[in-house]
């Protein structure tokens, strides 16, 4: 399997490289430009197509299904491969079904702003942290598309290649870089139908109305007020919601995430107990997914980001508990 | 070697010195002994709960199996130079911070109300630095799919590529399936 790796890491060095383009050195302006029009068309198209997420050797192909509307949209993901694994997602609520569980695994929003979003116009806030730069064109499941590359200014985030169709600017392929220009993650169409889609292909899986429930139940929390601290926060990464949630038991659940826009943290904090105490310490991860856990006292640390693991680690081993 | 090895067994070594040290271990008898004295220690600060010889027997036969692994750790994850935890005054420290709180738990934000209180004593160490485990990434845990989602549910790269992220909270591996 590490040789596997290996060869995966081997194989896409060279797409970074690709990605990046150097014979055309574009004005940020212009990257910035797209960018914004990759926003904008997620949010506005509707489309229905098949693609393939790919971490370390492994990949798995699921369908996508959008259609836009005025209150956000609708969107389904099937996973085609192994047990059909379903999610719908709305502006305000995120169902999960699970077949081997039986369960629906449902997050619903607590209040406005509560799923943030990055509107269009503060994409270029994204500058602060990356380098925004126009790629090389490539074709992509029957699609001509552009490349925007955003180039980390340091070693906590990682670097992103984003392909874009030049007419529509819908989001063909996204892949995830490490430091050393290394593919850690990819999401890529294979096929893709952009246009409108009918609302009978947007339903709930069949037979699963006495599936078990499981709300997340979200309240806003106040984590700092109850004796947590978070250290120095991670150059560049602010803060974008304080939360308490119900997972799996009944214990609440702290979680308090930080972004810099295109990545995100979560620090999730809970008492040990029946549940927690099997937890993995340390560091585990898939792709771009970085888990750190530790215990602080009688609670359980649970780090988990689109990060570097030496950032989530550091993010991890800051946080400390002193009640007052 | 023995502060080589306490800065080992903090998770603070990487590349060249991470391999000196494993290949000390492996081959020097007294280097092993330190270890295993420093584990003795660290077990009478921390209880019975730390792990026992035959855990560091098994963690040594693993990390023989592992050198490769390990030895591409990049350089600058070593953090900056802090205390050694086996310094004798940090060990007073240590023991002398011991403390019996109680719990606040999260307080909803705009009442105040509902504040719980869990009532068994929590010891809580603020001299010893949390201990750092190495730096070898594992598969996820079959729990990690909750993690994954409540997490991806704020990721900003749902704006960017709409439900398509969401695959890694569903993903076969997200459920400790092969």
């Amino acid at each position: 399997m590490r040789l596997a790796a290996c060869a995966v890491a081997l194989l896409t060095a060279a797409g970074w490289a690709q990605a990046q383009a150097p014979d055309t050195a574009q004005h940020s302006g212009e990257a910035l430009e797209w960018l914004q029009r990759i926003y904008q068309a997620t949010e506005t198209l509707s489309y229905s197509g098949t693609f393939v997420y790919q971490q370390g050797n492994r990949s798995e192909t699921s369908r996508i299904t959008r259609r836009a509307g005025a209150t956000g949209g609708i969107e389904k993901l099937e996973v085609l491969d192994g047990t059909p694994r379903e999610i719908l997602r709305t502006r305000d609520e995120v169902r999960c079904y699970l077949p081997e569980s039986r369960t629906v695994k449902v997050d619903r929003r607590s209040d406005p702003g509560a799923f943030p979003t990055l509107l269009p116009a503060r994409v270029s806030t994204l500058q602060q942290n990356y380098e925004i730069s126009l790629g090389k064109t490539a074709r992509i499941a029957g699609f001509e598309c552009r490349a925007v590359v955003l180039t980390p200014k340091d070693d906590l985030r990682y670097g992103y290649a984003l392909w874009a169709d030049t007419r529509t600017a819908m989001l063909l392929r996204s892949q995830t870089f490490n430091r050393d220009g290394e593919l850690v993650e990819q999401f890529s169409f294979a096929q893709l139908d952009i246009g409108s889609v009918p609302s009978r292909r947007l339903r709930p899986p069949p037979g699963t109305r006495d599936w078990r429930i499981e709300k997340a139940g979200v309240a806003p929390a106040d984590l700092q007020g109850a004796g947590w601290r978070f250290g120095s926060e991670l150059p560049g990464f602010r803060k974008l919601a304080e939360v308490r949630r119900v997972m799996g038991d009944a214990q609440p659940v702290g979680q308090v995430v930080y972004s810099d826009g295109m990545a995100a943290v979560s620090i999730f904090i809970e008492p040990l107990s029946a549940r927690t105490e099997h937890a993995r310490i340390g560091l585990s991860g898939m792709g771009a997914v970085n888990v750190y856990t530790r215990k602080v006292g009688t609670f359980l640390v649970t780090v988990v980001g689109e990060a570097p693991a030496t950032s989530v680690q550091r993010i991890g081993n800051a946080v400390e508990y002193r009640p007052q | 070697m023995k502060s080589e090895i306490s800065a080992f067994m903090d998770g603070e070594l990487a590349g060249a010195e991470l391999e000196t040290v494993l290949g000390a271990l492996r081959e020097d008898g007294e280097a092993l002994s330190a270890w295993r004295t420093y584990h003795l220690i660290g077990d009478a600060l921390h209880g019975p709960a730390a792990p026992g010889g035959r855990c560091v027997a098994r963690v040594l036969a693993r990390l023989a199996q592992e050198p490769a692994l390990i030895g591409t750790l990049p350089a600058d994850i070593v953090p900056a130079q802090r205390p050694r935890w086996f310094v004798p005054s940090a060990i007073a420290a240590s023991l002398s911070a011991v403390a019996l709180v109680g719990w606040m738990v999260f307080a909803p934000r705009p009442t105040g109300t509902e504040v719980a209180r869990v009532v068994e004593p929590v010891v809580i160490d603020t001299a010893k630095p949390a201990p750092k485990p190495a730096l070898v990434r594992h598969p996820l845990s079959p729990s990690a799919r909750d993690y994954l989602l409540a997490h991806q549910v704020y990721s900003p790269r749902n704006s960017l590529q709409g439900v398509a992220p969401y695959i890694r909270s569903v993903s076969a591996e997200a459920a400790g399936t092969p």
